[in-house]
């Protein structure tokens, strides 16, 4: 049947029948008489065509990455058909990525597991059986139990990868005595939240900005345009600021990204020098006095001869020599920005700062901010009021929710003395006796806080999810039940490999719970894998940074109904805290899913049906969050406070303790910023504290209390044939979740080694030749740093792209996987992986008939997984991975 | 708070019969576009494309002038001179009232006639229905009101749809004032889709909507 609508086909019809008896000349005179009618086959497929007269559209969010926009689910006849945008959403403002809709390919996809499944066979050998609900949670359950009755409830852990159930984990685990929610965030965003916590106290891990009225940009490696946190508030932004305000967007980067494409100037720097620029524009805003001494003076703990004397050695050519950009763009670029001021700001993220000295490039580049006073200001750099902080920061946020009360007690710290203190390893013991009490207090054992990474946890806890595997090997850390959520470090982890030989070994993992809605690398290698709901059965809520700088929340609600015998993770929990008792279940003790959501938003100024009608709470008549540091304490809250002398800072008593409300500057008491000081700690001195405490060389550059810029260890020196390997993301993926929804796998699947056709040349390849890249382990005081075996290769095909960096090879890293059912892996003829968890009646016959790059149809295949060649590689003192410093030789194949 | 809980009049809810259109507009600003893709995955999802072939696609094109990219979205440009219509045997292609060229797949028998015609490389043939499928400017969509699949999720309003046919739209404001084009405006065939910021060796280097693997030197990962 045709697109038209029923009934417009019928008015069609009658309108061709109209014309052909008034006689008009049409074509059909020039017809034969006896022309076939079309034949009458039978579609094999089931079309799901949406009629909007008959659809509802449900709001909810989006799970297609991290940025969370508000969408509009449209169901008809109990399926979903569209996604679409939610106008309500400020930061995405009704539109959608690419990734939105494959949120339906995930929830009806063949291989979708849609009922518990038990390994019968030896692990990761996949043999599976259906199981019931009672049979697993029997079973987890019982190994929970033996875990408390032995009083180590430490050894039960909770792997996440992309969590937005906004607590319901450590929730678990803190019912249950344990600290062990483990996560991914090194892997991801450690770095860039240092840069800016340690200036502000707060991570602003969005990087967010004005950017809708800014004037000038300057991108170090950030690709918002693709790929980036938030992206859908920015992309919008930055274009609208550049096509109708003609603002400039200029990128420093060492690949064409898309954001490199439609950038205004595109400096194609050499991998892990951005934060020589930075320095080297710090160095000229400072020479030639182009800041906004005002708000430095009033803001900075340093002083302006101070830092003037800091930058020094950091001149343009000094850069230049460093990064390739020439001296003269830089000094042009440094001074752009300060007369742009305050409608200009630097945006910074995982391209500045997954690097050796990527914490501290982030701080230059955010230097660059203050230096010219844009914080807080229009179109310039934001710190804003997150839905959920009211009374944190003393902003005016939104009324307060979150998890619903009781809260269970967070666990007690790992004191020398204390049975799991003892177990660990004598240097690790040793290192931490010699911490201050406040430090040793914070320490909850090498998986949660490792001990060579303090600033993992000074200001946040992030973890170091890469360490967990070498950690378990080395005997660092123990555990006796682990869950994985949302979560693939059998693929996307680097050495995924370690991961992998990990989760194999049952002495290292005794008993692995997967909860997953299809079998991927990790859930491969579990032993019970518990079904979950998709984003689009589910409920929770989201708190985002707002790019119209207002706080807004919106809710995750139910689109369809859960299929098979999904469920949720808070019903997995909260079933499981039942059956294990002993007091954990009184923390989930509520009727459904609904109500514990209910609950923790019932301090919204709007019901809860209003909230669902809606999905978003935006209050847009509320004054934008500029300049907060500014704003004045109110007199109210003065009453009583104490005023320190020294500091200024102004504090009230807090249940018998001080907490700081504000700052008290030029005779005015103001808010401030949140750091601890409630000044911008330009001068950082938890780094220097973070190396003695880690016990890292004082001579490594990572400890250094200013802004700054070094060389990255690994790339003092390159040999004659080694090569920068960077990795990318695209447009249509999300890290390892999208590789099984079917239209973004059919626009990317496979993921060419980018490289400069000189390069390419030199190397004696043509394009399209096959390649094996081997990367060696890194230098400087990093795990394992200098051994000379490769860590791990893969085999690959170059792609010659002219705008690569000479010097640097790029390959993405969402492709080449082996599970994940067949739009994955793209072996047509392979027996699903665990089959008895699927529902024959989802189908989907385009899958298998029209899966057109599979190496069966003559396709080119699904690309190379390359994660195994990646050597775990933490920053100092950080913890990130530093996925950008890798080194690389090429093999021709 | 009263105030705030006050049920809000939500723009989806209520859908009702949008006034019909003199003839139907599309404008493609290039210098928007930031490849995303979104217009192709919502505009496959929405009209279940099978795998192969596209009705909207983004091609990324190699810079003559600097080492980046340039993105184009391609798709149907509903001609008003359509050399698909007279090109089918089967007159199974039709211009609408308003201007939206559409096939009526109930008579197509897949000669692919048209598909040689188009200039725009715009029809494909479904491997699912077994018959010529192209962009319909999602009348489906159109008709109660909404934008079609693509326009409503560009999420940097690269495309803009409205009634060309009325001056004071948007879409006509653009095209009168001169600012959008036709792509190959030499095929004279009076595209109803223009495009702003195009450039003549994009003309040259694409052949149309849909795309071969490895064709044209385009950096596509596939």
């Amino acid at each position: 049947m045709s697109d038209v609508s029923r009934r417009d086909f019928l008015k069609l019809t009658a309108a061709a029948s109209a014309a052909a008896a008034a006689g008009e000349l049409t074509l059909a005179q020039d017809k034969p008489a006896e022309q076939p009618s079309a034949p009458a086959k039978k579609s094999k497929h089931k079309h799901r065509k949406i009629d909007y007269r008959k659809a509802t559209a449900i709001p909810t969010i989006c799970f297609g990455c991290t940025t969370q926009c508000g969408v509009l689910g449209w169901v008809q006849d109990g399926e979903v058909r569209r996604i679409t945008g939610n106008p309500l959403d400020p930061n995405n403002r009704g539109h959608i990525c690419a990734k939105a809709n494959g949120m339906i390919h995930g929830a009806y996809y063949p291989e979708r597991l849609l009922f518990p499944l038990r390994r019968v066979g030896k692990r990761g050998e996949g043999k599976w059986k259906r199981i019931t609900w009672e049979e697993a949670y029997d079973e987890i359950a019982a190994r929970m139990k033996k875990i408390r009755d032995a009083k180590r409830p430490d050894l039960l852990a909770v792997h996440v990868g992309r969590d937005k159930t906004q607590g319901v984990i450590q929730r678990f685990l803190h019912a249950f005595g344990s600290p062990h929610a483990l996560n991914r965030r090194a892997i991801c965003s450690s770095n860039p939240r240092v840069s800016n916590m340690s200036y502000f106290g707060e991570p602003v891990d969005w990087d967010t900005g004005d950017y809708g009225s800014t004037r000038l940009i300057l991108n170090f490696g950030a690709n918002p345009m693709e790929a980036h946190q938030g992206g859908m508030g920015a992309l919008q932004r930055i274009q609208q600021a550049r096509v109708d305000g003609g603002a400039k967007l200029v990128t420093f980067e060492v690949r064409p990204s898309a954001t490199a494409s439609v950038s205004d100037e595109f400096y194609c720097v050499k991998a892990g020098t951005d934060g020589a620029i930075c320095m080297a524009m710090a160095h000229v805003i400072v020479r030639d006095k182009l800041y906004d001494e005002k708000f430095w003076t009033r803001w900075c703990n340093l002083s302006l001869a101070e830092l003037a004397e800091h930058l020094k050695p950091f001149t343009p050519e000094f850069a230049q020599r460093e990064s390739g950009v020439p001296a003269a763009d830089i000094e042009r670029l440094a001074k752009e920005f300060a007369k742009a001021a305050p409608r200009c700001l630097t945006l910074i993220n995982r391209g500045l700062t997954k690097h050796y000295n990527g914490a501290h490039s982030g701080r230059a580049a955010r230097l660059l901010d203050i230096l010219v006073g844009n914080i807080g200001r229009p179109g310039g750099f934001g710190i804003t009021s997150r839905s959920n902080w009211k009374g944190e920061w003393g902003q005016d946020g939104l009324p307060r929710f979150g998890m619903p009360d009781p809260n269970p007690p967070a666990p007690q710290p790992w004191l020398p003395g204390t049975p799991m203190f003892e177990e660990l390893p004598e240097p690790v013991k040793a290192r931490v006796k010699a911490w201050p009490e406040n430090w040793q207090k914070r320490y909850f054992g090498e998986l949660y806080t490792p001990s060579e990474y303090p600033l993992s946890f000074a200001w946040q806890v992030m973890r170091v999810g890469q360490l967990i595997y070498p950690y378990l090997k080395e005997g660092r850390g123990r555990l006796e039940l682990y869950f994985s959520y949302v979560f693939n470090s059998g693929y996307n982890y680097p050495e995924s490999q370690v991961a992998r030989e990990v989760l194999l070994d049952e002495k290292l993992i005794p008993f692995h719970v997967a909860i997953d809605v299809v079998v991927s690398e990790t859930s491969a290698l579990a032993d019970i894998i518990l079904p979950e709901t998709t984003s689009l059965e589910r409920w929770d809520f989201q708190v985002t940074n707002s790019y119209e700088l207002v706080p807004f929340t919106g809710i995750r609600q139910p689109v369809i109904k859960p299929l098979g015998e999904s469920r949720s993770v808070l019903t997995i929990f909260r079933d499981l805290a039942r059956r294990v008792g002993g007091g954990m279940e009184k923390y989930f003790d509520f009727e459904d899913d609904e109500q514990f959501y209910k609950t923790a938003m019932k301090n919204l100024p709007i019901s809860w049906e209003e909230l669902k009608r809606r999905g978003i709470y935006y209050d847009a008549s509320r004054p934008k969050d500029y300049e907060l540091h500014e704003r004045p304490v109110p007199a109210k809250e003065l009453e009583g406070a104490q005023i320190d002398e020294k500091t200024g800072l102004i504090s009230v008593d807090d249940k018998g303790k001080p907490k700081v409300i504000g700052i008290m500057i030029d005779k005015k008491a103001v808010r401030g910023f949140p750091s601890k000081s409630r000044k911008i700690e330009v001068r950082q001195d938890l780094f220097a504290q973070g190396a003695r405490l880690a016990g890292l060389p004082a001579e490594d550059p990572c400890s250094a209390p200013l802004p700054t810029y070094f060389r990255i260890p690994s790339h003092v020196q390159l040999e004659k044939n080694e090569l920068h390997l960077v990795t990318f993301k695209w447009n249509v993926h999300t890290q390892s979740r999208s590789n099984y929804f079917k239209y973004q796998v059919e626009i990317v699947h496979t993921n060419p080694v980018w490289m400069h056709p000189d390069t390419g040349r030199r190397l004696g390849l043509k394009d399209g030749d096959w390649i094996e890249v081997s990367v060696k382990r890194p230098k400087g005081n990093t795990y394992r740093a200098g051994e000379s075996a490769a860590v791990g290769s893969f085999k690959n095909k170059v792609k010659f792209v002219k705008g690569m960096h000479p010097d640097v090879i790029a390959c993405s890293h969402h492709v080449g996987h082996w599970e994940q059912g067949v739009v994955a892996h793209g072996k047509l003829a392979r027996e699903p992986n665990g089959k008895a968890g699927h529902d024959p009646a989802l189908q989907d016959r385009d899958i298998p008939d029209n899966l057109w790059w599979a190496r069966a149809k003559g396709g080119p295949g699904n690309g190379a997984a390359i994660n195994e060649a990646f050597p775990i590689d933490p920053t100092p003192l950080t913890g990130t991975q530093n996925w950008y410093d890798c080194v690389a030789t090429i093999r021709k194949i | 708070m009263t105030d705030q809980n006050k049920p809000q009049p939500l723009p989806w809810e209520n859908l009702s019969d949008a006034k019909p259109m003199k003839q139907v507009g599309m404008i493609i600003d290039l210098r928007r576009c930031v490849g995303c893709h979104a217009c192709a995955v919502a505009c496959k999802t929405e009209h279940e494309v099978a795998l192969g072939g596209f009705r909207i696609r983004t091609h990324y094109l190699d810079r003559p002038d600097r080492p980046t990219f340039r993105f184009l979205p391609m798709m149907c440009m509903h001609c008003q001179d359509a050399p698909c219509i007279p090109a089918c045997p089967q007159e199974a292609i039709q211009r609408l009232p308003d201007g939206r060229v559409d096939i009526n797949k109930g008579d197509c028998l897949t000669n692919r006639d048209c598909i040689k015609a188009c200039p725009y490389d715009a029809i494909h043939i479904d491997p699912q229905t077994e018959r010529a499928d192209k962009c319909n400017l999602c009348q489906q969509r159109t008709e109660v009101g909404l934008q079609p699949a693509c326009v409503e999720a560009c999420p940097t309003e690269a495309l803009k749809f409205g009634d060309i046919g009325d001056a004071g739209s948007e879409v006509a404001v653009l095209a009168v004032k001169g600012e959008a084009k036709p792509f190959r405006a030499e095929k004279n065939t009076k595209p109803s889709v223009l495009y702003i910021g195009h450039e003549k060796w994009m003309e040259e280097k694409v052949k149309g909507v849909q795309l071969a693997p490895g064709e044209n030197g385009v950096i596509y990962e596939q």
